[in-house]
């Protein structure tokens, strides 16, 4: 699919760490190098098919657990074979490399192999620089399901439920009815798979710090309701 | 309809010590789900396969049963050639041990190939079968015999602690033998004597395409082992092994040449592959021209 989608927020990404997640069905090794460049892989090392995630992120290179393997930030590329520590591994010897990018306060992917003939979709759409990306939350249940619970309104603030629009498959938006001073939240699904979804959100309109706390859970609060009703039509 | 070369073969489906502890043993080889029963009074076996057998439907004794190196061996067939020998069992000064039976959610020729693989031991078994930076894998050979066992001989590794007695490191030898599509024992180099070998033996318990249980077997020569402390530490080595195993993708072992990358030190496992492939072998495999 040719789009780009959300499958971590930033901060998720920390030093030497490996996220595992998933984009329609797809495993994916997403990992962050000492310099800030960031990797979206196949979670498959390809020589013996074990899992990246739980390999080691060097800072340089992704190493993998089972034969020590290593793996370049970037190209992917395998730059070191310790059963042959003398010989320069073969240039197509890399996992499958994904587009990756940094936008908002989420880290983007698009399924478009990095290499491909296609050229990578359009860049998602803006995002406020002064955005407050709320927690994501995994649900068992498709995109289009949770799509639907949203639709029929969603509380953005204690005392108000706000109507919910749906500008593509995977994203929606709140907004207060026109007038009403107050923010907007954007959500984004990123689909798992076939039967569960990743909800990702941003809420934009400044949000003074001493309220910042209070509002964060108000939203964890919806979310987990959200699943809850979600999961409820399996 | 699975394949002859493992519906006709023995497999190994309970350690004995275990099924006499409990008296039943409810287990699945191949798909098929088994009862194992053990009578106090009589001492006898008997297995019979559990109702659900979707070939008929019904629950039918399983005639093709024995005992043999502490375990219970069934065949859901007809068996068509004897239970794996090792001569090693029979010198009278050896210690034969059953290390232990471990479930691991992977195919089980998965699990052997694992066995027979070396270059993993300085990362998995690191401070044990194998050290960083002795991570060199030097040439070594990988024949089939004309019994039709895959043979690989000429492999030698550095261990830190080669066996459960060691704590010296040192260059170890060994010999790999793939008897069945199921079943790889391998011989290394005793530390006090040189000429003679001990033995460990994995009969893999195929339960799915994507399940196995791995049933140990230890033939240690007796200088100083003991089966509680060979018990050990086989179970140490496998319990660092299955998270590897099981965090394999596909689950079935792959048998295309192009399927997964392989390089010199994986002649063993790429030859393998191919040898389970001209065996016609599909259960837990993904064949070659898929």
């Amino acid at each position: 699919m040719k789009r780009w989608f959300p499958v971590a927020r930033r901060e998720e990404l920390s030093p030497r760490h490996v996220v595992h997640t998933q984009l329609l069905s797809q495993e994916l090794a997403v990992w962050r190098d000492d310099a800030g460049g960031i990797n979206a892989w196949e979670n498959r090392c390809p020589h013996r098919g074990v899992r990246l995630s739980i390999g080691t992120n060097t800072g340089s290179e992704l190493q993998c657990r089972y034969h020590g393997w290593r793996f370049a930030s970037g190209s992917g590329r395998c730059s070191f074979i310790p059963a042959h520590p003398t010989q320069k591994p073969a240039s197509t010897l890399r996992p499958q490399v994904y587009p990756v990018l940094e936008h908002g306060g989420h880290v983007w992917v698009a399924l478009q192999p990095v290499g491909a003939d296609a050229a990578e979709p359009p860049p998602p759409p803006p995002q406020p620089a002064d955005g407050l990306s709320l927690r994501s939350l995994y649900v068992r249940a498709p995109a289009a399901r949770i799509a639907a619970a949203l639709l029929r309104g969603y509380r953005l603030v204690a005392d108000q439920v706000a109507p919910v629009e749906q500008i593509d498959e995977f994203s929606l938006r709140a907004t207060l009815t026109a007038g009403t001073r107050g923010p907007a939240l954007q959500f984004w699904l990123q689909p798992m798979s076939a039967s569960a979804t990743t909800i990702h959100g941003c809420l934009d309109g400044t949000i003074g710090p001493a309220e910042r706390l209070a509002v964060l859970r108000h939203h964890n609060t919806q979310f987990t309701l959200l699943r809850e009703e979600s999961e409820r039509f399996g | 309809m699975i394949e002859s070369v493992l519906w006709d073969d023995w497999h190994v489906v309970a350690e004995l010590a275990e099924l006499q502890r409990r008296g039943v043993w409810h287990t699945r080889l191949l798909g098929v789900a088994l009862i194992v029963q053990w009578d106090p009074e009589s001492g006898l076996i008997r297995a019979r396969r559990a109702a659900e057998d979707p070939r008929s439907g019904s629950a039918r004794a399983v005639e093709a049963l024995e005992v043999r190196y502490g375990f219970v061996w069934v065949s859901l067939g007809r068996p068509t050639r004897p239970i794996v020998e090792f001569a090693e069992c029979h010198e009278p000064d050896r210690l034969l041990a059953t290390a232990g039976s471990v479930g691991v959610a992977v195919s089980g020729l998965r699990a052997v190939e694992n066995f027979l693989d070396l270059s993993h031991l300085a990362f998995v078994h690191e401070g044990y079968l194998g050290e960083q930076p002795h991570t060199e894998i030097a040439p070594y050979a990988v024949e089939t015999l004309a019994d039709g066992t895959l043979r690989a001989t000429g492999c030698r590794v550095y261990q830190p602690k080669p066996s459960p007695v060691e704590s010296a490191g040192f260059d170890v030898d060994y010999i790999y033998a793939v008897l069945r599509p199921y079943i790889v024992v391998l011989f290394k180099a005793n530390p006090v004597e040189q000429s003679r070998k001990d033995m460990i033996a994995l009969f893999v318990q195929p339960v799915t395409e994507e399940s196995c249980v791995a049933h140990i077997l230890t033939c240690y020569l007796p200088h100083e082992i003991h089966p509680p402390t060979v018990r050990r530490f086989q179970q140490f080595i496998f319990g660092q092994d299955r998270p590897i195993l099981e965090n394999q993708t596909p689950k079935r072992l792959p048998l295309g040449a192009r399927a997964e990358a392989s390089v010199r030190a994986d002649l063993s496992s790429a030859s393998y592959r191919r040898w389970l492939d001209a065996a016609g072998v599909r259960f837990g495999a993904i064949a070659a021209s898929a």
